[in-house]
């Protein structure tokens, strides 16, 4: 999929366990785990944007965008 | 009404469906040993005359005819028994919840092959019924190919219904 998830990196950065994040948001467990993995097939916004005020980011630091598995470069 | 639990649609229909199996398995066994059986028996007929209170004289005489009637209702049962197997197998994934799996898609194409081979060995039987001179009737019915196109559509639907329920689950 080109669609690549860090979570577990900006879960790593913010020093919070997935466990804390589902309590928080309000997702299972089970469902982060799916988003975690890369297993996903859809994001709601409403999950988003509830992972992103209690992580305090944006949705591009959760998500990439990678073409052929290769991350895009930019000219910035 | 309920569609699935106790007393449901569900449930009544795999209850009749259960009553069917037993039936038509019973049917099938029978035409099964008749089938295996009708060629070989006047070549038992020797051994069958030696049995005590069988006159000399015993003679067993089965016409092609006779068992082509035969082969036509085995394969019919064998038909009926595979598609009611097939709805069980069905109905057991609409109680325990979860009907739009891909395994469902394939188990009503299945149906639909199944209701075709029906309607193919109909045609071939009727032929060998002309060629061996047995009671073989076709009875053509509209029906019966139209609730065919319908299984096969339902086996799209449910393909793509699978699909959905799958985007369903991994939606975050």
């Amino acid at each position: 999929m080109s669609i690549g998830v860090k979570l577990d990196r900006v879960l790593l950065d913010r020093g919070m366990s997935l466990t804390e994040l589902s309590d928080r948001v309000g997702v299972t467990i089970a469902n982060l785990s799916i988003l975690k993995t890369g297993k996903a097939k859809a994001i709601r916004f409403s999950t988003l944007e509830a992972i992103c005020k209690e992580l305090n980011c944006q949705p591009g630091e959760i998500l990439s965008f990678t073409d052929d598995g290769r991350p895009i470069e930019h000219d910035d | 009404m309920k569609a699935i639990g106790k007393y449901s649609i569900a449930s009544i229909l795999a209850w009749g469906l259960h009553v069917a199996r037993v039936i038509v398995f019973c049917a099938f066994v029978g035409l099964s040993i008749a089938a295996v059986f009708t060629p070989i028996l006047p070549f038992l007929a020797p051994a069958i005359e030696r049995l005590p209170g069988v006159g000399h004289d015993a003679t067993i005489d089965i016409s092609g005819g006779a068992y082509v009637e035969i082969m036509n209702h085995f394969v019919t049962f064998g038909v009926m028994l595979f598609i009611i197997n097939r709805l069980l197998e069905i109905l057991r994934t609409l109680r325990l919840g979860s009907p739009f799996v891909k395994e469902n898609a394939d188990r009503f194409r299945q149906v639909g092959f199944g209701l075709l081979l029906g309607e193919a060995a109909k045609i071939a039987f009727l032929i060998l019924g002309e060629i061996f001179d047995a009671d073989v009737d076709l009875n053509f019915e509209m029906t019966t190919w139209i609730a065919m196109a319908a299984v096969f559509v339902l086996a799209e639907v449910f393909r793509q219904g699978a699909k959905m329920k799958e985007e369903q689950d991994l939606t975050v």
